[in-house]
Order: structure tokens, then C-alpha cells, then sequence
């Protein structure tokens, strides 16, 4: 019953996270913590397995479309494979309060900018036909390469800390800031966030910080929720892509600061 | 001007993902089937296969992409693949002294 339970919640992180770009993980992080009564360490471990299963699955379709910057997500891989090692190692040393407050006010932030343009129709209408036809992906050219390093390693550490791929952020940081369109940002964002999981998570193994009796059923799931995903993508407006993004993005801070807020209180 | 477009590229980073990705499916799909009928460890041990597998699949992928761009001369891009590469495998090594 219960391994019957984790396929599904497998399958629906497997297919929001591939429709938005993000791993899952900000979805079953909690979910394995508050309702299966996993450590939270052992739930972050875990869920970074079905983080990478998400990324594998999707990444391959949008390979296959070309609506991936491989040597855009090569070069900020750098700096996220690196937060996220550096952190998964130093877990439990670290206040997460500070940084679980930074990562809720840039979720915020990043929400209410796309949200603010796609309410403008600025470049969000202009890309919602998408991936299936390569064509339909304007030129351009990546800028603020800094920036994005920076905004990648943060991305990776939080990874570590929190078992998330980290996709909430390099999405934005790729579209808002680097001039990335969303599709190419998005299937981007998907391609990094394998080697961003793997890089903490194989820490989090040797540690004996995942339960592969709960990671093999999330995996099994999310696996079958992530193609169904990757497939429906090119059908769906951009927009309610964008919308999903942003519901994510609102989610994952209302939670981060209901939890801070219950440290304190 | 847009860094996409190299398919033959894509398709093979796609095909290490694809491999990798249903391995690991079928292996820890058949560790949750043998489960009820097969007693012992056996069914735990197979699906530590398939989550092995798993954090294995992107390695494999840096390993592939570093090879194919040192294999187009593509320096710069070969040597921040290798990057990547010697970060996951410091990570394995940082990883062992915790337990």
C-alpha cells in the first residue's frame, strides 16, 4: 500500500517537474517528511534520487526537440555540481533558517517578475508554440554569465541542503536575467539539474542518507510522470506553463516560511 | 546568436540519458514486482541496483559530453565538462568519511 502510495506521488512530481523545469523534489522533500515520518535528511536524500530520475527522463525528450543549450547548462553545471557537493558534505553545520528565508524572498521575487511579464505579453506570449518545431526558438546569445554562475551555485547548495534540483531558480535567473528564452531556459534548467542532484546526492549516499526501499517505488513513478510530462509540454501553452512555474514558486515559499516562521514561534 | 542547433550532438547525450533512465526504470521495476513473492534481500538488492544506476546516468552523460567536445576540439567546453567530471567524483570521496 504504502510502495503503492510513493509510485503515485512519484508519477505527479515526475510530471509537474517536467512541465516546469523543476526536479520534484520540492514536492517530495516535504511530502516524505510531514506524511511519511522520513528524517528529514533521509527525505532530502531520497528525493534527490527521484530529482535525478526526473531530469534523466525529461532531458532526453528535450535533447531529442534541440531546445537545449548544452554548453550553457555545461558551463553553470560547474557552479552547481559545486554548491551542491560543498553543501550536501556540510549539512548540519550550516543556519538554514538565513538561507531558507533568502531562497522564499528570490522564489517571490522571480514569481512576481515572470508574472508581472507574462500579465504584459512580453516574451512569454511570443513562445507559446513551442519545442516540437526547433524553429520556433528566436536567436539569442547568453548574457550576465557571472551572474549566472553565482545564481548556480546557490542553485546547487540549496540543492544539497534542501533536496530540491534547484530548477525554481536557474529557470528565472536563465529567462529573466541571461536573456534565455523560457523554452530553451526550461529544457536547460532540466538537462542541469541531473548532475546538480547527482552531485549531492552521491554524498547523501555514501553517507547512508537514502532509503532505497522508498527511492526505488518515488523513482518508478516519477520515471512514467516525467516522459507523460515531457510529452505533454508542446501541447501546452507556454502560459500555463509559466502559471504552473509560478504556483510552484509561490508553493515552495509559502512553505519555507511557514517552516521558518514555526522556528520561531 | 543561439548556441542549440548541434543534433548529432544532442542525440547522443540524449541516448546516455535514455539508456541510463530506463535501465534504472525496469531494473528497480523488477525489484518492486519480485518483492512480494521473492523473500530475503534479493528484491532490496535489486532495487540498490537501479538507484545506483541512477546516480551513475548523469556521470555517465558528463563523461560522454567531456569526450565529445574534447572530441570536436572543442577546449573550452571539454575542460569545464572535465570540471564538472573531477567535482562528482570529489563529492563520492567527501561523501565515504561521513558514514
Amino acid at each position: 500500500m504504502v510502495t503503492a502510495l510513493l509510485v503515485i506521488l512519484g508519477f505527479l512530481a515526475g510530471l509537474l517537474g517536467a512541465l516546469t523545469g523543476i526536479g520534484g523534489g520540492v514536492l517530495l522533500t516535504p511530502i516524505l517528511a510531514l506524511h511519511f515520518g522520513i528524517p528529514i535528511r533521509q527525505a532530502i536524500g531520497t528525493s534527490l534520487v527521484a530529482v535525478i530520475t526526473t531530469s534523466a527522463a525529461s532531458s532526453s525528450v528535450h535533447l531529442q526537440r534541440h531546445t537545449t543549450d548544452i554548453r550553457l547548462g555545461m558551463t553553470l553545471e560547474l557552479a552547481t555540481a559545486l554548491g551542491a557537493a560543498v553543501m550536501a558534505y556540510l549539512v548540519g553545520y550550516f543556519n538554514r533558517n538565513a538561507l531558507e528565508g533568502l531562497f522564499a524572498a528570490f522564489l517571490l521575487y522571480s514569481a512576481i517578475t515572470i508574472l508581472t511579464k507574462g500579465r504584459k505579453g512580453e516574451p512569454v506570449g511570443e513562445e507559446s508554440t513551442h519545442a516540437a518545431n526547433e524553429t520556433s526558438i528566436p536567436p539569442y546569445e547568453p548574457k550576465r554569465y557571472p551572474l549566472g554562475l553565482a545564481a548556480s551555485l546557490v542553485a546547487g547548495a540549496l540543492s544539497g541542503l534542501l533536496g530540491i534540483g534547484g530548477g525554481p531558480i536557474k529557470v528565472p535567473v536563465m529567462y529573466i536575467f541571461m536573456k534565455v528564452p523560457l523554452m530553451v531556459a526550461t529544457a536547460t534548467s532540466n538537462f542541469m539539474i541531473g548532475v546538480t542532484a547527482a552531485a549531492s546526492a552521491i554524498v547523501y549516499y555514501r553517507r547512508g542518507d537514502i532509503l532505497v526501499q522508498v527511492a526505488a517505488p518515488l523513482a518508478v513513478g516519477v520515471f512514467v510522470g516525467s516522459l507523460l510530462g515531457a510529452r505533454m509540454a508542446p501541447r501546452i501553452n507556454t502560459k500555463i506553463v509559466v502559471y504552473l512555474l509560478v504556483g510552484v514558486m509561490f508553493y515552495l515559499a509559502g512553505h519555507l516560511i511557514l517552516h521558518l516562521l514555526r522556528g520561531w514561534l | 546568436m543561439s548556441q542549440l542547433r548541434e543534433p548529432a550532438f544532442d542525440r547522443a547525450v540524449a541516448l546516455v540519458l535514455r539508456i541510463g533512465a530506463f535501465s534504472c526504470f525496469f531494473v528497480m521495476l523488477a525489484g518492486l514486482i519480485a518483492a512480494p513473492f521473492v523473500t530475503g534481500q534479493i528484491p532490496g538488492e535489486i532495487e540498490r541496483v537501479g538507484v545506483l544506476l541512477m546516480l551513475a546516468t548523469p556521470v555517465v552523460r558528463v563523461i560522454v559530453a567531456c569526450f565529445l567536445f574534447f572530441w570536436e576540439k572543442d577546449w573550452k567546453y571539454g575542460w569545464i565538462s572535465l570540471g564538472v567530471l573531477v567535482i562528482l567524483m570529489l563529492g563520492s570521496v567527501f561523501g565515504l568519511g561521513e558514514h
